[in-house]
């Protein structure tokens, strides 16, 4: 079947997706998240929040919404609501994957409907934000103490990489095959004019793919381990190393991973530190003229997405204190900026053939109706203004995920310490065999985690002991209850001195 | 003579056994069905369970043959780390428990708790000795846990290569059975795996 006619009624399927779609056409996701992103910034988490409400109505919400609402609560502490919110935006997931898989090699097929811009697409979320949703909400239980919800998460991080591999493997077979068939060239770098020294770093083609991440892979091994599970920990730690080689934490998670086993003690926490800066990179749009082959159209102005490292600039720290004595190095684990960049590479081959063919499509319809003349003419003049207008490329992306996520890891005596990072200081109170702290610093602010009880690994040794239950200790255990639940709704926020 | 009334009371006896008998209605949307768990699964070329179940039925078979599980009286086994030193997250565990669960059929060998369940058999020992729940005469007593004989320890290893559009993985599993006392290792085997998969399923 041809893809383009010149049939004027094309006509009409524009002006009907132009009206029906006008809202996502002409929406600006960057400037929509600048305002919610400026408020975490300024420590303004409740503004952000209705910030966020205000710019999705109508009820139907999208991906994006969910996954930039469980960030925010989140940063609340709100661990609970965002997994909520989050497992929502899993659900989406979840069909994508259903329907991705049925198909995987398709990439193409919906080219005909998608007539104005890639904005009027479902928002499918970028590969490295479905895998980070899982970690993310690991992260989630492991601060509201639920080690063992977080454990189905990690596992549901490999499965959902196994399964955008073998999609992507499918889509680029495919989409080879079809730009060959039309004559279409899929290399950025011939787009005269488009930046493209930020996909073409040395540390954006060094990474393996754009979806893996050291840090997920880690932070699998750490949880395997707290559950005593050394057979799934090796694995975990061993892809964060070949994620990103030679970084000692990295490599020591694997080689004292038999050791730290044996010399556990009773009342000693082995903690992991996740500091997290910055916000995701934000796109924006960029027209390039662009020699069309396609039916001989000439040169026709087709827009691409442009990444920006993290607009809000917050540095990311090198070091952390503990107790005002020691002071442990934060080392980069993972860069959501270089990932986002290196998975916008991988997604330049499709962005640019349906571009291209979409543009074809304008350019024939309009043709069609400039050659008939008359009233059709006037029609043509209005379709070649609703083309100028709305041909953008796709802004939409996870921004208030990190820019970069660093570790750094310690033994420490159970109980409370004082701990510093960029500025700001905190008391976290650590209790059980391993432990997860996560900070995130954005815009002047540092917003701090109290992580609940973790997981009690077995030290023989010496054996948990239960107290007898009796009235006293059932009071005590009701009010420790409550003074949890009274940490987890307060946020821990400081801003930095 | 034919008697119709023991036919009819026999026929109506057969009906309500029969209905008795009738299936549960199957509540269905026509997209799910149930497989072979023992279907040979050649979805990708990463474990699987077709490698789980070979691993554990060869492992098995050669560990019940072995001269220090026939020649002892229901020898007291445990079950001992098996080292994944693959990057793939192989859930050794599992595999280790189908061979246990083959083996402990077979009324060979009795298992010890191992490592990982150490932990709940200490609480429960705990609990029925330490919280003033439990009668003194009724409760299990703390150390009289008795030690393994053997332990059954081993590991997992692979060779990844890709070749153009061909991607080859080597599995090989070993296990070792090891005298706790003497620290002599009695038995061991391997099980080697190899699968060839070309580029659509890398």
């Amino acid at each position: 079947m041809p893809l383009f006619t010149s049939s004027p009624g094309l006509a009409l399927p524009f002006v009907l997706m132009l009206t029906l779609s006008g809202c996502s056409a002409m929406r600006s996701y960057d400037n929509e998240l600048k305002q919610t992103i400026d408020l975490v910034g300024q420590g303004q988490l409740d503004q952000a929040l209705t910030q966020h409400e205000a710019n999705n109505t109508g009820g139907d919400f999208d991906l994006l919404y969910y996954l930039e609402k469980g960030e925010l609560l989140r940063l609340k502490s709100q661990y609970k609501d965002s997994a909520g919110a989050w497992m929502l935006a899993d659900r989406k997931v979840n069909e994508w994957e259903n329907e991705a898989k049925i198909r995987a090699g398709a990439i193409l097929e919906n080219v005909g409907a998608v007539v104005l811009n890639d904005k009027t697409r479902r928002y499918d979320g970028h590969d490295y934000e479905k895998v980070m949703l899982s970690t993310r909400l690991a992260l989630d239980h492991l601060s509201a103490g639920d080690w063992n919800a977080a454990r189905i998460e990690i596992k549901k991080t490999h499965e959902r990489e196994a399964i955008i591999a073998e999609i992507n493997a499918k889509d680029a077979e495919a989409l080879e095959q079809e730009s060959k068939e039309k004559g279409i060239a899929t290399t950025f770098k011939d787009l005269n004019g488009y930046p493209v020294e930020t996909l073409n770093s040395a540390e954006v083609t060094r990474l393996k793919n754009g979806y893996q991440s050291a840090f997920s892979h880690y932070l699998a091994g750490f949880v395997y381990e707290a559950l005593n599970e050394q057979g799934l920990a090796a694995p975990g730690y061993r892809q964060a190393i070949e994620l990103q080689p030679n970084i000692k934490i990295l490599e020591d998670g694997l080689a004292t991973l038999e050791a730290r086993t044996s010399l556990r003690k009773p009342a000693e926490t082995d903690v992991l530190f996740v500091v997290e800066s910055g916000t995701a990179p934000a796109l924006s749009s960029v027209t390039i003229p662009v020699p069309v082959i396609v039916s001989n159209l000439g040169v026709i102005p087709i827009s691409f997405p442009v990444l920006h490292s993290d607009p809000s600039r917050t540095p990311q720290p090198s070091t952390l204190g503990i107790d005002g004595k020691e002071t442990l190095p934060l080392a980069g684990v993972t860069s959501l900026d270089t990932m986002s960049k290196r998975a916008l590479r991988d997604d330049m081959p499709g962005i640019i053939v349906r571009g291209i063919l979409r543009a074809a499509a304008k350019a024939m319809s309009q043709k069609a109706l400039m050659d008939q003349g008359g009233g059709a003419a006037i029609a043509g003049i209005a379709l070649n203004i609703a083309n100028v207008i709305t041909e953008s490329a796709d802004e939409r992306t996870w921004r208030t995920l990190p820019a970069t996520i660093s570790i750094a890891r310690a033994t420490l005596p159970s109980g409370k310490h004082d701990i510093a990072i960029g500025g700001s200081k905190q008391s976290i109170d650590i209790k059980g065999s391993h432990a997860v702290v996560v900070t995130r610093l954005l815009g002047n602010q540092v917003y701090w985690s109290q992580p609940a009880y973790g997981p009690h690994t077995p030290v023989y040794a010496a054996p948990v002991v239960i107290e007898p239950a009796n009235d006293n200790s059932a009071a005590a255990t009701k009010g420790t209850a409550k003074s949890k639940k009274k940490k987890a709704r307060k946020p821990v926020q400081q801003a930095k001195g | 003579m034919y008697n119709y009334s023991n036919a009819f009371k026999a026929t109506t006896i057969a009906l309500l056994l029969s209905g008795c008998a009738t299936q549960s209605p199957t509540l269905s949307s026509g997209n799910v069905e149930y497989g072979d768990s023992k279907a040979v699964e050649t979805l990708t070329n990463e474990f699987g369970s077709t490698d789980l179940q070979t691993i554990a039925e060869s492992m098995a078979g050669s560990l019940l043959q072995s001269a220090p599980l026939t020649a002892k009286q229901r020898p007291l086994v445990t079950v001992a780390d098996v080292k994944n030193r693959t990057s793939e997250y192989i859930d050794t565990k599992s595999i280790t428990d189908s061979i246990r669960a083959k083996i402990l059929k077979s009324g060979l060998v009795r298992f010890a708790v191992d490592t990982s369940a150490m932990q709940t058999q200490v609480e429960e020992l705990t609990r029925q000795n330490q919280t003033s729940l439990y009668k003194k005469s009724k409760s299990k007593k703390m150390g009289n846990m008795e030690g393994a004989d053997f332990r059954i320890e081993g590991s997992i290893t692979s060779i990844v290569k890709r070749a153009g559009d061909v991607k080859d993985v080597y599995y090989k599993f070993s296990l070792q059975l090891v005298d706790n006392e003497s620290g002599i290792m009695e038995w061991a085997d391997e099980k080697e795996i190899r699968k060839t998969s070309n580029k659509s399923m890398f």
